[in-house]
This record gives C-alpha cells, sequence and structure tokens, in this order.
C-alpha cells in the first residue's frame, strides 16, 4: 500500500520550527510521508502543495497566533482547486491573547477546518485522529 | 550596573529589526519608544542610534564592550560598531545564518562574512585587535558537539584566511557535564591544531562557554541552580569566558537589576570553586575520542569538497547536508540528521542523514544510545525527543 502524504507547515511569519520538526518525525514515525513546508507560509502554500503532491491531509502550525489572520476562509482554495476532500488539521497557540477556548475551535472550524487543536500540547492527540478520519474516508465526515 | 557586578566584558544586543537591516522599522519604533516611554524594541538599535551617541554611551567604561546580535549581513552594523569603539564582534557566516534566518542565502551571508572578517582584521594592530568571537550553540537544540565543532573550525579558518588575529570559539552547555568537558577539550585542541595547519599558528584562540542557551525553567530558584551549576562547569573545562543567563530567561527580556544578579552569582561561584586539575574518567576520554573522531571526519569532508576557495566548498557542505544543523529554520538546512541523549544526559547521533559520521563512529552512537533504559519501551520517539530537548525547563 502507497503511504498516505501530508502536506505540513507553519504559517504566517512564524518560525517556530522545533515542534514542526518533532510533528514531522511523529507523523513519519506513524508511516506518513510528510511533505514538510516548514516556517513562513502564506494559505497558497499549503493547498498548491497539496495539489501537487495530492495529499489526503494539511497540517497548519501557528505558534504565535497568527493563525487567526492568515486561515479565514482556508477550505476555499482547496474546493476551487478541485481537491474539497482533502483533511485540514490546525494545532497550536491560533489566537493572540487569552479566549475562550470553545470561541477558538468554532472558529477554526468556520474557517473550514475539519480538526482543531488550541494549545493542545500531545500531537498523538492529532495523530489518533488522522488515523481514524482517514480509515473513515471523506463520506464519514 | 553589569560593570559594578563584576562583568569583565559588557554586552550590547542588538534589537531584530537591525538584525534583518529593517533600519527605518527600527528607527520607527525607536521615535514611538521614546513618545511613549516604553520599550517597544527589544535591544539596541546600533545603526540607527549612530556610533557618536554610542561612543559618547561607553566613554567612562574601561572595559570592552562585546556586539551580540545574529545578522546574517552585519556589514554596516559592524563598521558602526567599529567606529563606537566596541572591540569584540560576534558572528560568522554560518552560526548567524542557519540557526538565525529562514531565508537569507548562505552563500551571500559567508561573502558579507568575509566582510565583516576584513574590516575587524584592517582595525586590528598585535596590541589592539579586534576580537572575532563565533556563535557555538547555533539553535541551542541537540546540536551534536561534532555539528557544533565542525562551524567552529571552519568559522576559525574563515577568519584567520582574511586576517583576525584574535579568535574565540564557543560552545552551549550540552545537559551532560561529561559532554561539556569532553567537547571543551576537543574544541581546544581542534581549533588549534587547524590554525597551525594553515598556517594561522599567529592567530590567538580562546574558549567561550555559554551557559544553557534551550528551554529554562521559569521557576526562579531552579533557574538559578541552572545558572550555578553552569558556571561551575565552565571552571572545570577552563573557559575563557562565560555568557552569563538570568533567572528570568523563560520569562523574557531581562531587566538591568536581574542581569547584574546573574553575574554577581557567577562571579561568586568563579571565586568560590575554583578549579585547577582537569578532570577525567574513562567515559570522558571516551567521549573526547569520539567527538574527535567525528569532528575530523566532517571537517577533512569539507576540505575535500570542490570550490576555488575555502568558503565555497562550505557552502557546498551546507547544500548537501555535511553540514546539518538540528531545528534549523533555514529552508535550506537538511534536517536529515536526528539527534537523541543518551543515559546520562549527552547529546547522540541517531541517524547521521547525509552527514559524514563514520561507521565505527555511528556503532559508538548507537551503542550509547542503547543504554538508555526507556529505548526500547512502547513511548514513541517524538515523546522522547520532547523530553531531551526540555530537559532543563
Amino acid at each position: 500500500m502507497s503511504q498516505e502524504r501530508i502536506v505540513l507547515g507553519v504559517i504566517g511569519d512564524d518560525i517556530h520550527v522545533v515542534g514542526n520538526r518533532i510533528i514531522q518525525l511523529a507523523l513519519e514515525e506513524s508511516g506518513y510521508r510528510v511533505f514538510n513546508l516548514r516556517a513562513r507560509n502564506r494559505p497558497e502554500h499549503f493547498y498548491q502543495a497539496a495539489l501537487e503532491v495530492n495529499a489526503q491531509a494539511v497540517f497548519v502550525s501557528s505558534l504565535n497566533g497568527e493563525g487567526e489572520y492568515w486561515c479565514s476562509d482556508f477550505r476555499k482554495p482547496f474546493i476551487d482547486l478541485g481537491i474539497p476532500d482533502t483533511l485540514l488539521y490546525i494545532g497550536g497557540n491560533l489566537v493572540v491573547g487569552k479566549r475562550d477556548r470553545g470561541d477558538v475551535l468554532r472558529l477554526f472550524k468556520q474557517y473550514g477546518f475539519d480538526r482543531v487543536y488550541h494549545q493542545e500540547p500531545d500531537i498523538g492527540v492529532a495523530i489518533a485522529d488522522l488515523r481514524n478520519d482517514l480509515g473513515h474516508g471523506k463520506a464519514k465526515r | 550596573m553589569l560593570d559594578s557586578a563584576g562583568a569583565d566584558f559588557i554586552p550590547l544586543t542588538i534589537d531584530s529589526y537591525t538584525r534583518q537591516n529593517q533600519y527605518d522599522i527600527a528607527a520607527e519604533l525607536l521615535e514611538r519608544s521614546e513618545e511613549k516611554q516604553s520599550s517597544f524594541l527589544n535591544g539596541y538599535p546600533l545603526v540607527v542610534h549612530g556610533w557618536e551617541l554610542t561612543r559618547e554611551l561607553y566613554r567612562d567604561l574601561n572595559k570592552p564592550v562585546s556586539l551580540r546580535h545574529g545578522t546574517p549581513d552585519a556589514r554596516l552594523l559592524v563598521e558602526v560598531a567599529l567606529a563606537s569603539g566596541i572591540a569584540e564582534i560576534e558572528g560568522g557566516g554560518l552560526c548567524y545564518c542557519i540557526p538565525y534566518s529562514e531565508g537569507f542565502p548562505l552563500d551571500r551571508c559567508l561573502l558579507y562574512w568575509q566582510y565583516v572578517d576584513r574590516i575587524c582584521a584592517v582595525h586590528s594592530t598585535d596590541e589592539a585587535p579586534i576580537h572575532r568571537e563565533s556563535f557555538g550553540p547555533l539553535t541551542a537544540t541537540m546540536v551534536p558537539p561534532a555539528i557544533a565543532l565542525a562551524v567552529q573550525v571552519v568559522e576559525a579558518l574563515l577568519a584567520a584566511e582574511q586576517g583576525v588575529l584574535s579568535f574565540a570559539a564557543s560552545f552551549g552547555q550540552t545537559g551532560s557535564t561529561i559532554q561539556d568537558i569532553a567537547t571543551a577539550r576537543v574544541l581546544r585542541t581542534l581549533i588549534r591544531r587547524y590554525l597551525d595547519r594553515f598556517d594561522f599558528g599567529h592567530v590567538r584562540s580562546y574558549l567561550v562557554f555559554h551557559q544553557w542557551m534551550g528551554q529554562f525553567p521559569t521557576e526562579r530558584s531552579k533557574a538559578a541552580a541552572l545558572i550555578a551549576c553552569a558556571a561551575q562547569n565552565a571552571c572545570v573545562i577552563g573557559a575563557d569566558k562565560i555568557v552569563v543567563k538570568t533567572v528570568d530567561e523563560a520569562l523574557g527580556v531581562p531587566d538591568p537589576e536581574v542581569n547584574a544578579d546573574a553575574v554577581e552569582s557567577v562571579r561568586y561561584v568563579f571565586d568560590r570553586f575554583r578549579w585547577v586539575e582537569p578532570v577525567t574518567s574513562t567515559s570522558i576520554e571516551a567521549e573526547i575520542d569520539l567527538i574527535e573522531s567525528e569532528t575530523v571526519g566532517i571537517l577533512e569532508a569539507i576540505f575535500d569538497l570542490p570550490g576555488d576557495v575555502f568558503w565555497e566548498s562550505v557552502h557546498r557542505a551546507f547544500q548537501t547536508g555535511l553540514i546539518d544543523v538540528p531545528y534549523s529554520p533555514h529552508a535550506d538546512n537538511a534536517n536529515r540528521l536526528v539527534s537523541m541523549r543518551d543515559a546520562n544526559g549527552s547529546i547522540r547521533i541517531k541517524d547521521p542523514g547525509h552527514v559524514p559520521i563514520s561507521e565505527g563512529d555511528l556503532k559508538r552512537e548507537h551503542g550509547l544510545l542503547a543504554l538508555r533504559e526507556d529505548l526500547d519501551g512502547a513511548d514513541p520517539s517524538f515523546r522522547r525527543l520532547l523530553h531531551d530537548i526540555g530537559i532543563m525547563a
């Protein structure tokens, strides 16, 4: 069976790379093929890469809270490009300052993300969800 | 304040906009800081302040000032620094690019630092050399000593080529005292050996120890203990200079009082716990042997790369992953090397990627890693990595 492909990267001018590298290693250890865009990405980097490598999922991180600014309507270009079923995950410190967790989760779901992890320290949670989501196929989402 | 606390060097740390050559933004934020009476800059905007004001600032100070920054293109900054009377310049083409920049082309950075080395040399005399210092901690995140040491030797040679007369190699506290002692021993030996080999015997070399540069504990009591133990390690390795952290390291940019306290506590350790005899043991000797063999292997591989001039070979070494710095933000860093800690906390190479580590050395690395108990457990390695990175926090 061919490996499932994940596009991974940090959005905005955020340069937090330690977590990015750990997520890459964790995904690879779980058997996925990772295309790591690393730090300082714009939204187009993600959907262009997803199209190019035919990715099953996109993992976006934001450590410095820039996510809110960059990710509005994140799903739309994926639909326009004909890859509407790409799984979209985002995690990190998604907004600047302290805000209600539920509000943050709702906001990013509105942006089109399938899974949102706000200040969730364990990447293992997202990987378990990924395995589950990929197993169910697009109809279940 | 640092002067009266007993510091021998007064650091001048540059703000992050100046480091990225964005002098107009630095000027704007300086203006805003003066207006609002609170600082919008995270360091001293030297280029904006200019040399006259800066020279005035240090007029009554009878100690050398050290420029600390992280600037890939430091040509103008260093010109202003030298005009200001600053006699020590930290940085280098590798150490101020790979850990500090996401996309600054390394070949340009090497050339710009060639310029910096040259102007430092031009303004040096035998009695009053402009001192150059490299930044060995790099990303300060699980960097195997051999990588850091290879970078130090390369930068010593690049500086010496341009006529620099006084050069300090440095490294960051590793998290293992055994490895600190071994790293210092090998670094001192190799810097001297390679400078002499390429006819730079006249270049004076020194050793600088950086206190823990990784994630710091947030509790001040633990941070104080870490700082004191790092000072002790600096004594044991006989460092010529130590770069001091503060108890507020985890919390942000420290204020002058906290800085002075840190210098005082390190001074206290230096005065009370002097170390006169070299410390050794079988594991230290084995570590020395391994680090030296690996570093020499990397350096000889770099020398073997094609290039009309040395920096071209160095650039190729980075492009091809012979130099691979873990957790570098730089887009061109190979990111193939994977490192982990062994049972005594020393940083081990698990997967060398394209770094030329010999089969025998890799076997030794894996042998030491295997002694760590949890390594065969069910815990996935990314959890162990997170633990290894944050070992002091």
